[in-house]
């Protein structure tokens, strides 16, 4: 991982994602504020985290596609210690599961609420947050119309 | 089909605990001469090896047989995490009844205290040892550590069936009442349920009380077949059945979190023991966190899904409930050695070896597991008194 960073306001100082040749297309349109998934050309199978191949079909025709970025919670936890040391100023914070309406499920971040209030099955929307140097990172915050 | 022709006959674990200097292979040749002094045997008798250490360890059986003088038929290391060391069981039972080896010795060895105490440039190169290609997506997030994995499969458990903190903390409470009553475990101080309710919270809903610990140890086994085994010291313990399941799709994926591997793993292991979960004495369940000893309790059958709190806290894991469950401590009070001690306990148990404040009744059948590999792959044991 590269050096823990810090956005503008110096509240987020967080290790920034390494691309890989797999992953980069994902990484650049977080960076455009849009989520984008594969989607196999055969099915309409959407896949997370990226790869080479289709997980069901093994198709490796595939398109990156936006989603909606709408979610609801897997499931979560609040983290109470700080396991790298640039994190310490963030306690509590909150990484959860969440699950796309498209069905794959990623980790993220749920922000835009006390962590007291974040429940299994609440609905979620996608931010985007813009770290200092370029690299812009996604988190999900209740979403109001759906709550 | 496997005929039950293999049996334990030798086990040990090395000194335990915080060691200062400990090295993992050192801990590793300590529990291999202790297992194979234990059933009677010598070296010129060890014709197979299936040992691993820590994760960034390379051939991990080569380096002991170099330092034990060993050159043997068949040998190997295992990459299945915590599920690895009943794994090494099993494929040596096979290994036996298909002739490639007569008597293998299981083991395996971590410095996992010791390692805490490295100059931090060789804990940083440690560290990135394992998982890389899952930090792109964790690690920014701040998602680090085991417990967080393990937290969330509780979380989601207390969200689907009611189970609370409290009910988790009788798997705490009670093992570090077993523990007590071992002399060579780890943490042996009274916990009571105040104290575990009023531990620092690590990754919701765990506290550090739900977290095992961590340990310098090794443990070890030495398998051979049956019909050999009544000519040595021991009453043999003998490998009746076993199972595997592995959801390498993923943790997240599905509901493995909720119903984790184990749940086939043990369905396999029943059905070639021809036994069920009533027949089972004493569990040695993988115990990396509280909350997947409640997994597996429900997931092997002990209780119904979605019923492993209240059962668990009606006293089921202790040396007289429904199911004694981690006698020795376990990975949370005794030592963490990646389930090598569970087999060691389990071995135990059936031979009869403890005092009556330790000795599970009468038993007859253990069922053993291992649990790991980023929490999904999984291996169960069901080992009968010969």
């Amino acid at each position: 991982m590269a050096n823990p960073t810090s956005d503008t306001a110096g509240r987020l100082r967080r290790r920034l994602p390494r691309p890989t040749a797999e992953s980069q297309p994902f990484w650049d349109g977080c960076a455009r504020h849009e989520l984008l998934l594969q989607r196999c050309l055969p099915h309409g199978h959407f896949w997370f985290p990226p790869a080479n191949i289709c997980q069901r079909c093994w198709s490796t025709e595939y398109a990156w596609t936006p989603v909606c970025g709408l979610a609801e919670l897997f499931t979560f936890t609040v983290y109470r210690r700080a396991y790298a040391a640039e994190l310490a100023d963030q306690l509590p914070y909150v990484v959860g599961i969440v699950e796309l309406v498209e069905g794959p499920r990623l980790i993220s971040n749920i922000v835009g609420c006390a962590p007291e209030q974040v429940r299994i099955g609440m609905k979620l929307e996608v931010v985007f947050e813009d770290l200092d140097d370029a690299v812009t990172l996604h988190a999900f915050q209740p979403h109001a119309d759906r709550a | 089909m496997y005929q039950r022709t293999a049996a334990i006959v030798g086990a040990a674990h090395s000194r335990l605990g915080e060691i200062p200097g400990a090295t993992a292979l050192g801990l590793m040749a300590e529990a291999a001469v202790g297992a194979i002094a234990d059933a009677g045997l010598t070296s010129a008798d060890i014709d197979g090896l299936i040992v691993r250490g820590p994760d960034d360890e390379y051939c991990f059986q080569q380096q002991l047989g170099e330092r034990l003088g060993l050159d043997v038929a068949w040998a190997t290391s295992l990459d299945n995490g915590g599920a690895s060391q009943p794994l090494a069981v099993l494929l040596a039972a096979l290994a036996i009844e298909a002739g490639l080896a007569t008597t293998v010795l299981c083991g395996y060895a971590r410095d996992a205290w010791s390692r805490t105490r490295q100059p931090a440039s060789r804990k940083a190169r440690l560290n990135q040892a394992t998982h890389h290609r899952l930090r792109e997506w964790r690690d920014s997030f701040g998602y680090f550590g085991e417990p967080a994995t393990h937290a969330l499969g509780a979380q989601r458990h207390m969200s689907l069936f009611g189970t609370t903190r409290e009910h988790l903390g009788h798997v705490a409470v009670t093992q570090r009442e077993h523990a007590a009553r071992n002399p060579h475990a780890q943490m042996r101080a009274p916990l009571t349920m105040a104290e575990y309710l009023d531990a620092r919270l690590v990754a919701e809903p765990f506290g550090v009380y739900d977290c095992s610990l961590r340990t310098d140890a090794g443990a070890a086994v030495v398998v051979t077949a049956a019909q050999r085994a009544r000519d040595l010291p021991h009453t043999p313990v003998i490998v009746r059945g076993f199972g595997s399941h592995n959801n390498l799709s993923g943790w997240t994926v599905g509901d493995h979190m909720v119903e984790t591997a184990a749940k086939r793993s043990g369905e396999r292991a029943y059905r070639m023991a021809d036994v069920t979960p009533a027949d089972i004495d004493t569990a040695q369940l993988y115990d990396c966190f509280t909350y997947m000893v409640l997994a597996q309790i429900e997931d092997y059958g002990f209780c119904p899904k979605g019923e492993g709190g209240e059962f668990i806290a009606s006293g089921a894991l202790r040396l007289d409930g429904a199911i004694p469950t981690n006698t020795s401590g376990g990975q949370l009070s005794e030592g963490h050695v990646e389930g090598m001690l569970q087999i060691v306990e389990g071995v135990r148990q059936l031979r009869h070896e403890y005092p009556p404040d330790r000795q599970v009744p009468d038993a007859r059948l253990a069922l053993v597991s291992g649990h790991g590999g980023n929490t999904v792959c999984h291996t169960t044991l069901i080992l009968e008194r010969g």
